[in-house]
């Protein structure tokens, strides 16, 4: 028994003469090998879930919003003051830009411009920064109006929306210093650039949430 | 089914819950009313974008993917008799 499991060498099938070889016009080639790659990465992913889970705090914060603001038919109440619709208005145009400049830098990268990404990158950080300091201006100059979170429904609404909104960019101008540095260290190529990929995703969100939060915030 | 087409019905007695007060015409109503529909109407957007969102990007991935097979790949040679079939 102990004979029988000792380890031999099997023997080997012969080649097979006759057969025809597919590579040689016995037949189609075999198909071409190609990597398994997904169609999104998982970062792409999670950035897609995160903005989704963003949308709804903000769609909270709007809902809110809504029931106050309709059931108030005189807005804003008396002897609060007005906000500034005309500085906010260009501060929009400023924010709307620097949307278009994230994604001319997402399109530079993809013919392998770096230089003009990293020009791109910088326009859009400096739009972020005029456009936060701006919005920073207009709190000294409407707390010293006496807009307060505590003076009213109305200064409470502003101050939680807006404030949320100027968190999220204030986040966003963080991530994209981030990314230029990255950038600047050549980290970022033709064939990778999901993490300037997701930096934009999330910048472009912030910045296309911002005219629906003037329209109702200002304007309505 | 049956209770809401029972609600549309009555309207009047629907308007006692709790968040519609009054019935139409009053603000504090129409803001919850307004409130709610736009609360209930957000996560089907949302949930839209974000199938909207992996839709185009496996058509991109399509597409690329397509692209990628017209250019020229390197075919693997197959030698029958080093395959030891």
């Amino acid at each position: 028994m102990a004979q029988d499991s000792t380890a031999r060498k099997l023997d080997e099938a012969p080649p097979v003469r006759d057969a025809k070889r597919p590579s040689f016009g016995g037949g189609k080639p075999p198909p071409p090998v190609r990597p398994q790659t997904p169609f999104a990465s998982n970062l792409w992913l999670a950035v897609l879930m995160l903005l989704g889970a963003e949308a709804m705090f903000f769609a909270g914060l709007i809902g809110a919003f809504l029931v106050f603001r309709i059931a108030n038919p005189v807005w804003p109440p008396p002897f609060q003051p007005r906000l500034p619709i005309e500085v906010t208005g260009v501060n929009t145009a400023i924010l709307l830009a620097s949307a278009f400049t994230i994604r001319l830098g997402l399109k530079a990268i993809q013919r392998g411009d770096r230089s003009r990404l990293l020009r791109l990158l910088s326009w859009t950080a400096a739009a972020g920064a005029i456009f936060l300091t701006i919005q920073g201006i207009e709190w000294f100059r409407l707390l010293h109006f006496g807009l307060t979170l505590s003076s009213s429904i109305y200064g409470g609404l502003f101050y939680t929306i807006i404030g949320c909104h100027a968190l999220h960019v204030f986040g966003a101008l963080i991530w994209l210093l981030i990314v230029w540095q990255k950038a600047r260290a050549g980290k970022y190529t033709r064939q990778n650039y999901v993490g300037l990929q997701t930096c934009s995703m999330y910048w472009v969100f912030v910045v296309g949430l911002w005219p629906v939060l003037y329209g109702l915030v200002y304007l309505y | 089914m049956a209770l809401l087409a029972w609600g549309f019905n009555h309207p009047v007695t629907t308007w006692a819950c709790s968040v519609c007060f009054t019935g139409t015409g009053d603000a504090v109503t129409d803001g919850f009313n307004a409130s709610v529909l736009f609360l209930m109407v957000t996560p089907y957007a949302v949930v839209g974008g974000i199938v909207g969102g992996l839709l185009f990007a496996y058509r991109r991935a399509s597409r690329k993917r397509a692209q990628s097979e017209s250019e020229a790949i390197e075919h693997f040679a197959w030698i029958q008799e080093d395959s030891l079939r």
